[in-house]
């Protein structure tokens, strides 16, 4: 197990230099000058210039590769052109409210979402079915901006039960910061709930179909038992795996919901870095996300042999 | 073994939401109340501390809080002196001289001297063209003491106030010799100011929110607000710049209350906002914006003056200002080259305006400017609603005369740095770019970039007259507004001759203020904080 977790971490290194590497190119081949969004709209040609040099874009592109690639190799990702602050740092100030906002989200759209789906496929064909399907299908077509302002517009301009936007540190306060993460925490996992709940029913139902169900049935094992130990369990592999898959779903839709409530974490970040065309951010923040997408798909296969005992690394 | 109990959970559990409340208990004590805060969203994130680095207003809303200037633009435009005390001009005109006024003071307890102030008008003139244009005249700036100072001149010039105290980017904000000192190509490290706030950087969070304290040891001058002359009492503990970029967000922030100033909220969104009584729509800056049709002079078909003048028969202003505005009092078209409702506004040379929109006159004009159907690239900005929106319109009013109009969309960050580019259009260059600037700077013929038609040298577009460059200096030595104006009209008349833009409207951006908000001083260009109260 060891030695295959350390293989799989050795991997990670090609996979982000690839990363890496793409999204250099991506970045500085694209159109857009950081230098003349700096300048403002009155400045000229030298103005310009004069930044560009300052900011050292005027070197060739693959000199400008090496130094980052160098200083990443050394856990450099560089400063931000704008604020001449480290992105370390950057990333640092905004990393809590986007854990705490991915992190209820994925608590809370993982416990509804398998609940759903268990009782779906429990009462597979009746109303209680036919209504959690709708609310998946409605789930995953609505986009999170929608989502998001239909939610402020209700619960925050109307009822005024929650605040518009904005985040509360923990250190703040219990209570203010759960108050803050409601309503992001709600149009961010409606997404994700309907796609956990519909692979949760999906694997359920083949589950349930299976011999040693009807063995178990036929043996008088009551449903909540047979349900929650016998299906549930046997399920767990596919819709463990879509959870992890489903990763990427959230890390996309924390850059939206963050900028939909104004949360100042690591999605805001990258979203204004985007529009300044801010390199070393965007560089970094994609960096990291795809860090995190290959460690969480890690995480998961682990995951397998927990669930699944006849799995062997 | 160690063994958890019900009850040592609860304890446990208690004793770290304690600890987790601790921290908000002690800041409590420190930070202002909520009344005495006031939190604004604007249009934009600040880009940077240093205010000279750049034009973008931002950078000059977030150098207003802490910096100082030595003269200030009150309402009227006048320039009024800020951190001068008194001041003197020779008999000559040929030389000024400047006294600090008493109990400047920088928030790292040293005084303002003139050891500051001379390094920082040579950092922020080597960034503003403003400030060039007064350093060509200028022989000598020299410091006769701690407090007095001397500008000489070559020849007369009558900008000198003018320039220090303008609004328009980049400020000449005052900064402590040891900045001053800095590079101007590069940025400043440190923020220290004599202004009435001071950048609280333990709590801003660069990207998310910056904030002013009010600064306890600023001494205002004892004459009424105006403008950004004038006494700059702080009534108020804090003012916290919020970025907010999503303008739906922050219409429903300024709503409930989550915030209390939004400067840019969207034109649609208006009358719902007009509706609540507890909000309040002000326009701020009355002089508003002036949108532009920038014309490529390096290339054909643009780079002949009847194909330049045929434009103005083609853009009908009206049109423009209904599709982005609907039909609304903040908005108007602006014939005169100087912008409307600014001191140079005049009615020189606007026979094509009158005569309105001839699409038969102008696609005569092109056939005389020898147009062989080439295609005419239009840099558009679909980002920004206004600028999409217009693209579109003179487009189709092109194609209406036979124009063949390539529209190249694209995000407003591409289009600058697009239209830095001088190759022919079809190589990666470009013939028409839509953009707008402050009503104010458009009344300058000198403080505004745009305005200059030094080829080359010019602003995007590149624009060359010999007359137009004559006329800008005669401008700028005229000594009395009355021969301003009349050097004005002439300005005005030569540039609807040759054409380096068009405009295709002015209008205000009204902002959303809570009603609970009063004092905000209509100022263009800058949004000042000082003399605001809350409650």
């Amino acid at each position: 197990m060891i030695a295959y977790i350390v293989r799989r971490l050795i991997s990670m290194l090609p996979v982000m230099a690839v990363v890496a590497l793409f999204v250099f190119l991506l970045l500085h081949l694209a159109p857009g000058d950081p230098a003349a969004i700096i300048a403002g709209d009155n400045a000229t040609v030298e103005n310009i210039a004069a930044i560009r040099k300052a900011l050292g874009l005027d070197e060739p592109l693959w000199k400008q590769l090496l130094v980052w690639v160098w200083s990443l190799i050394q856990g450099d990702l560089g400063k931000s052109m704008f604020w001449n602050e480290p992105v370390t740092t950057l990333i640092r100030q905004r990393m809590e409210p986007t854990i705490a906002l991915a992190g209820t989200t994925l608590f809370f759209a993982v416990a509804i979402a398998i609940t759903l789906g268990v009782t779906a496929a429990a009462r597979v064909g009746t109303g209680i079915d036919r209504f959690v399907m709708g609310l998946a299908v409605v789930g995953f077509s609505v986009p999170v901006f929608v989502t998001g302002y239909l939610l402020i517009f209700l619960f925050a301009i109307q009822l005024k039960w929650l605040p518009v936007q904005g985040y509360t540190p923990i250190a703040e306060g219990v209570g203010p910061w759960i108050h803050n993460l409601v309503l992001p925490s709600i149009a961010l996992g409606l997404a994700y709930v309907a796609l956990i709940a519909r692979i949760t029913r999906t694997t359920m139902l083949d589950v349930l179909a299976e011999d040693y169900m009807r063995t178990a049935r036929a043996k008088g094992v009551a449903p909540r038992p047979m349900l929650l130990k016998h299906a549930l369990k046997n399920a767990a592999v596919p819709i463990v795996t879509v959870i992890g898959i489903g990763v990427a779903l959230l890390i996309g839709g924390v850059v939206i919901t963050e900028t939909v409530f104004n949360i100042p974490g690591i999605g805001r970040l990258v979203v204004d870095a985007i529009a300044r065309r801010d390199y070393p951010i965007i560089q970094g923040v994609i960096m990291l996300f795809s860090g995190v997408y290959v460690l969480v798909n890690l995480l998961v296969d682990l995951s397998y042999t927990v669930l699944d005992p006849r799995i062997r690394y | 073994m160690f063994k958890i109990t019900r009850r040592g959970a609860l304890q446990g559990g208690l004793a770290v939401a304690a600890s987790v409340g601790a921290p908000a208990i002690v800041r409590g004590q420190t930070r202002p109340s909520a009344a005495r805060t006031i939190r604004a969203v604007f249009h934009g994130d600040v880009p940077t501390y240093d205010p000279i680095w750049t034009t973008a207003n931002m950078a000059a809303y977030a150098g207003g809080m802490v910096y100082d200037t030595l003269f200030g633009i009150d309402e009227q435009q006048n320039p009024k002196p800020q951190m001068v005390g008194k001041w003197g001009l020779s008999d000559d005109k040929l030389k000024y001289t400047f006294e600090l006024r008493d109990g400047l003071k920088w928030t790292d307890g040293t005084p303002v001297t003139t050891a500051d102030v001379l390094p920082s008008l040579k950092r922020w003139a080597a960034r503003d063209g403003g400030g060039q244009h007064m350093m060509l005249r200028v022989k000598d700036i020299a410091a006769k003491d701690e407090k007095t100072f001397t500008i000489e001149l070559k020849e007369k010039y009558g900008l000198v106030l003018d320039i220090l105290a303008k609004t328009s980017t980049p400020v000449c904000f005052i900064m402590r010799k040891k900045e001053a000192e800095t590079d101007p190509m590069q940025k400043i490290e440190q923020v220290v100011g004599s202004g009435p706030f001071k950048l609280n950087l333990d709590e801003t969070k660069p990207g998310t929110q910056y904030v002013y304290d009010r600064n306890p040891d600023y001494v205002p001058r004892s004459d009424a607000p105006s403008g950004i002359a004038g006494g700059k009492v702080v009534k108020v503990d804090r003012v916290i710049f919020v970025n907010m970029p999503d303008a739906q967000t922050a219409v429903a922030a300024v709503q409930a209350g989550e915030i209390d100033f939004y400067e840019i909220p969207p034109t649609d969104l208006l009358p719902q906002l007009e509706g609540d009584k507890n909000i309040k729509i002000q326009v701020l800056n009355p002089l508003g914006q002036v949108g532009q049709i920038r014309l490529n002079f390096l290339h054909p078909p643009f780079d002949n003056e009847k194909a330049r003048q045929a434009m103005l028969y083609i853009v009908k202003q009206s049109d423009y200002m209904k599709a982005t505005f609907g039909d609304s009092k903040y908005a108007k078209v602006c014939p005169s080259y100087f912008g409307m409702g600014t001191p140079m506004e005049n009615d020189a040379n606007t026979d094509w305006f009158k005569g309105g929109q001839n699409f038969a006159k102008a696609k005569e004009m092109f056939k005389e400017a020898g147009y062989d159907g080439r295609p005419i690239v239009l840099l558009q900005a679909t980002n920004i609603p206004y600028m999409n929106n217009s693209a579109m319109i003179l487009a189709q009013e092109m194609r209406q005369v036979g124009l063949n109009v390539q529209v190249e969309p694209m995000d407003w960050s591409n289009v600058v740095q697009r239209r830095a580019n001088k190759a022919a259009p079809n190589q990666g260059g470009w013939n028409i770019f839509i953009t707008s600037s402050g009503g104010n700077a458009i009344g300058n013929p000198i403080l505004l970039a745009a305005h200059a038609a030094t080829g080359d040298k010019a602003w995007f577009g590149w624009p060359s007259d010999a007359k137009q460059e004559e006329l800008r200096d005669k401008w700028a030595v005229a000594d009395t507004l009355e021969a301003r104006k009349a050097v004005g009209r002439e300005l005005q008349a030569n540039a609807w001759k040759f054409v380096p833009q068009l405009y295709y409207g002015q209008w205000v951006q009204p902002a959303a203020v809570r009603s609970n908000i009063n004092g905000l001083l209509p100022v263009a260009e800058i949004i000042p904080w000082w003399n605001v109260t809350k409650g």
